[in-house]
């Protein structure tokens, strides 16, 4: 450490005096009316820079890339079945730009190289040329009715309707953390709503006990999935916007308050594979937040874990469901307590329903 | 014309010199006092510049705060004594204080979206080129413009003073969602910052619609004898779409801007509903958050082009200037900028896929979107066509041009990826999004800033920059933004999330710390390049070679009035014009430009060409324009 002090030190200090002189240079270059510069043409100089600029940025962005492939885990080895259709597209978006951003850019510094000022140059009066025009409309306006038409596609593979025999697991956000919820033995959620909150007694979700479908909801924070099963997200916030982020399953959804959002995707790649995969045993899923919601923004982490159905299965029988544990937290003998205080108003009784109006 | 003419000779005291000193002859600006000539000044050269060096010094605070938040992303984990020392509490220990570091972001986007890049770009340019070069004396209204920068400069205070309440600045990002926009208790940033930001935007808002709808008046009304809407150049085209742009967007940010205060201050519930925060239930009910992201994006989404299309206009006229080549397509050039300014109203939602918005109007504004890209690529490939055969000068202004045109196509092709909304669903919110809008918006517009300076200067200030500072301060500034920008393509495709205090919580994201220090040197590294500008700008005011009356040899009009034009841009009549403005090295002509004021008649010709016959149409006789200053007597003896 402190030896990099020093450095950082020596470093500063060949700055300064660098700086230094060069003030000096120029106050005496100044001083005695000398241009040290005087035979430096311009524009060569700056036609060369241009095409050392083109060249060396191509070789920085193509071994620069090559760095950093490994990492590319947002467009490489998709673990979903949608995530597969998505990285194709990206890829194939990738390659028509490569070749657009490579070719335009070299057009562009090429001709600035090649038709710098000169003795007895004279530029082509070419005002316009309707063919050329045309080819440059016609051309884009295809290639971009080809992507459109693919991304309206997946999109709506994407986003139709889960299928019937999802499994359906709550996201549940707030500052900042998730909690995750299991419909337990019924498949069906008890009713929530943030009326019903009262951290003292640990009811952070806002259960409403009268509801008897929510007695057997299993409330983790890690994410258990089955492999090749469809999943359905139901995404809610109880304060500001959050958004659900599993980025190795190219899920996004924000969690809006007052509006549960859903997604749905089928993982196919348990864990284990992955890690595998990547050859790294400590690997795991991550699911984040990726809409500013406040301090503690950067930090929303869960571990998602993907396994065989059985593993799933097994794990999810060893999981209490949330309202023994509370009752046993609380002392409760038997029936159902709302202890915050407040009447539930029959309008928002429905989460569902109000979804289908806001939408 | 005439009447007009008349009118601004008769109707403004700034022309005149009331105190009647005709009798004899002298340098000094006579018809001003220091306060109506820089302060609330009505000439809109002035008013040009007050806008100019508001967002310069705007810009230096916006740029000055990414040093503070890029020295924490490289090192997440470091203290650093100093950050204490100037930021207090917001640094405890010498670490940025993660809300805080939120408010940076926030206010860094605020100041360089809005102040430096709408204002400073726009204002500056509108304000100083559309008079000069469509012929006016003026804007329509010289009054209304100076409100104009007043309420600028009121909102830049406003949002300044925010960083010296005691919970600190505005810190939702720029696009300030609620609810944690709305709610003090989500955030420190969320407090009076907010409401301060709320304030100041409206003033932003009140500047730019009246400088807008001067604009667009002046462009309609005041253009001189022989100016048709064809003949305009490129420029006046740009500023003038952009502020129809602005009249008819920056209305819905007011409105947003409303409903979020009424939703702060009085309890109402327009974007608010079932919120249980800071162990307290709120009464809100029915509200959504999505409402205001559709208001907010429908301005949000022009203002992009309003930030960008006044850089395209500028980098026209430089590309075709200093190419001595007519820009490709003038009215290719036109249509495109057209389409784009229509298109821009209807594609807001493309920032929104996966809000929660029904999939369904994602599918339209995807289509919408992606449209947009036809009209830009128009514009990109007739730039380069521009530069073909050409004879290419390098001014300092043309290499910003000419990075412009490159940051518009590397950064601008990445909206194919985040306006399709399959790929938004993974590449939203990551640093994808930042490399694009930083390449195409932020640096593309910085560039068309810095050219359009570095171009005009000589008409603002009678004096040259000095080119090989200016080299410099483009080579440097150039490297560096791609240095920064690009490999945040890399960050966005490793997943890594934007607004992140920290990428040390996710396995899939710590990967990229060293990247993140190569980007902040590189950034550094480009801001020592501003303060060479910095210099260049300041000192060229002061120090700086005399500027001839037309340095880069160009057609436009405003080279036409004198080194350092007084209030009223002409001594004597106002210039005619007789072709577009783009006749550079045409076959024929000895000069290789042919100003837009000299009538084919008067154009010097090469031996043995015949030159074409004068149309027999009934026009003043051209004025010689005698190269003094501008002074009150050449007028009166005029209008006597």
């Amino acid at each position: 450490m402190e030896s990099q002090t020093l450095v950082n030190l020596i470093i500063f200090l060949l700055g300064f005096v660098f700086i230094l002189v060069l003030v000096n240079m120029v106050l005496v270059f100044r001083l005695k009316d000398i241009d040290p510069f005087r035979k430096w043409n311009p524009t060569t100089i700056n036609a060369t820079l241009f095409m050392l600029f083109l060249i060396f940025g191509l070789i920085a962005a193509y071994v620069s890339t090559g760095n950093y492939e490994h990492l590319f885990s947002l467009v490489n080895d998709p673990a979903s079945l949608h995530g597969v259709e998505i990285d194709k597209m990206f890829w194939n978006t990738m390659y028509v730009t490569i070749l657009v951003v490579v070719l335009t850019n070299s057009l562009l510094f090429y001709y600035a190289f090649r038709y710098r000022q000169r003795e007895g140059q004279k530029a082509l009066y070419y005002p316009h040329n309707n063919k050329l025009e045309l080819i440059w409309t016609i051309v884009p306006a295809v290639v971009m009715t080809i992507l459109i038409a693919s991304g309206v596609q997946t999109w709506h593979d994407v986003m139709q309707e889960a299928p019937e025999d999802a499994i359906e697991i709550e996201f549940y956000a707030r500052q900042f953390d998730w909690t995750i919820r299991y419909q337990g033995e019924d498949k069906t959620f008890g009713q929530t709503h943030v009326k019903y909150i009262d951290p003292d007694m640990g009811n952070q979700l806002g259960f409403n006990f009268e509801d008897q479908a929510g007695h057997d909801d299993v409330v983790v924070t890690e994410i258990h999935v089955p492999v090749n099963t469809p999943i359905k997200m139901n995404i809610r916030s109880q304060d500001v916007l959050h958004s659900a982020t599993l980025a190795h399953f190219r899920v996004k959804m924000d969690a809006v308050p007052g509006m549960p959002t859903s997604f749905w995707f089928v993982p196919t790649v348990t864990t284990k594979q992955m890690r595998e995969k990547k050859n790294n045993p400590d690997f795991d899923y991550e699911m984040s937040c990726q809409q500013i919601c406040g301090g503690g923004h950067w930090n929303m982490r869960r571990v998602l874990i993907v396994e065989t159905q059985e593993e799933y299965e097994e794990w999810l029988n060893k999981q209490t469901p949330f309202y023994a544990s509370y009752k046993e937290m609380n002392g409760i003998e038997d029936g159902s307590t709302n202890t915050a205080s407040e009447e539930v108003p029959e309008t928002t009784a429905n989460e569902d329903e109000l979804a289908a109006v806001v939408n | 014309m005439a009447e007009i003419t008349e009118k601004l000779h008769s109707g403004s005291t700034a022309f005149h010199d009331e105190v009647g000193d005709h009798g004899h002859h002298d340098d000094h600006h006579h018809d001003d006092n220091f306060i109506t000539k820089y302060i609330f000044s009505t000439d809109h050269k002035m008013i040009a510049k007050q806008f100019l060096i508001t967002g310069i010094l705007s810009g230096i605070v916006g740029i000055a705060l990414s040093g503070l938040f890029r020295l924490q992303l490289a090192y997440p984990d470091t203290a650093f004594p100093f950050l204490e020392s100037i930021l207090g509490k917001w640094a405890p220990g010498g670490n940025l204080d993660p809300s805080f570091y939120l408010s940076l972001v926030t206010m860094h986007g605020t100041i360089m979206v809005f102040f430096v890049l709408t204002a400073g770009l726009s204002g500056t340019f509108s304000n100083f080129l559309i008079p000069l070069q469509v012929g006016a004396r003026d804007m329509a209204s010289g009054f209304m413009n100076m409100l104009s920068y007043w309420f600028f400069f009121a909102s830049t205070v406003v949002m300044f003073s925010s960083f010296f309440v005691e919970t600190g600045p505005a810190g939702g990002g720029w696009t300030i969602y609620p609810p944690l926009s709305a709610l003090p208790q989500a955030m420190p940033g969320s407090g009076m910052g907010m409401t301060l930001w709320i304030v100041a935007m409206v003033f932003f808002i009140v500047s730019g619609l009246l400088g807008g709808i001067n604009y667009v008046t002046t462009v309609l009304n005041l253009r001189t004898q022989g100016m048709s809407m064809d003949r305009l150049p490129l420029s006046i085209w740009a500023f003038f779409l952009t502020a129809i742009i602005v009249v008819l967007s920056f209305p819905v940010l007011f409105a947003a801007c409303l409903l979020l205060t009424f939703d702060r201050l009085m309890g109402t519930s327009f974007y608010l509903s079932d919120i249980y925060i800071a162990g307290e239930l709120l009464h809100h009910a029915g509200g959504s958050p999505v409402l205001f992201q559709h208001l907010f994006w429908f301005l949000g989404h022009p203002e992009v082009y309003i930030v960008l299309l006044p850089a395209l206009g500028i980098s026209s006229e430089v590309i075709s200037i200093n190419s001595r080549k007519p820009i490709f397509g003038y009215k290719a050039m036109i249509g495109s900028m057209v389409g784009i300014a229509v298109l821009s109203f209807i594609v807001w939602a493309h920032h929104m896929f996966v809000t929660g918005m029904n999939p369904f109007l994602g599918t339209v504004f995807m289509l919408f979107t992606l449209i947009i890209a036809v009209p830009s690529a128009i514009k990109a490939f007739n730039y380069i066509t521009t530069l073909w055969r050409g004879n290419i000068r390098f001014t300092t202004a043309m290499l910003f041009a000419i990075g412009l045109v490159s940051f518009f196509i590397t950064g601008g092709i990445t909206g194919i990826f985040l306006g399709n909304a399959a790929l938004d669903i993974p590449l939203h919110d990551t640093y994808f999004v930042i490399a694009h809008f930083h390449l195409v918006m932020g640096s593309a517009a910085a560039f068309g800033l810095f050219a359009g300076v570095y171009h005009w200067f000589p008409k603002m200030y009678g004096k040259m920059m000095n080119p090989r500072l200016g080299y410099i301060h483009f080579w440097m500034t150039f490297i560096s933004l791609y240095c920064v920008f690009f490999p945040m393509h890399f960050m966005g495709m490793g997943g890594v999330a934007r607004h992140y205090y920290a990428f040390t919580a996710f396995d899939f994201m710590s990967g990229f710390v060293d990247l993140q220090k190569f980007i902040t040197f590189s950034a550094y590294f480009g801001m020592v390049g501003q303060l060479i500008f910095l210099y260049n700008f300041f000192g060229s005011i002061f120090w700086g070679k005399k500027a001839p009356l037309n340095p880069w040899k160009a057609n436009t009009l405003e080279w036409t009035t004198p080194i350092n034009p007084g209030h009223g841009n002409w001594v004597g009549a106002i210039p005619a014009v007789y072709r577009w403005p783009y006749d550079y090295s045409k076959p024929g002509l000895k000069e290789d430009y042919a100003p837009q004021h000299i009538p084919d008649e008067e154009l010097e010709y090469e031996e043995g060409f015949q030159p074409p016959r004068p149309v027999p149409i009934e026009r003043p006789a051209p004025k010689k324009k005698p190269e003094v200053e501008p002074s009150s007597e050449a007028e009166t003896k005029e209008e006597a």
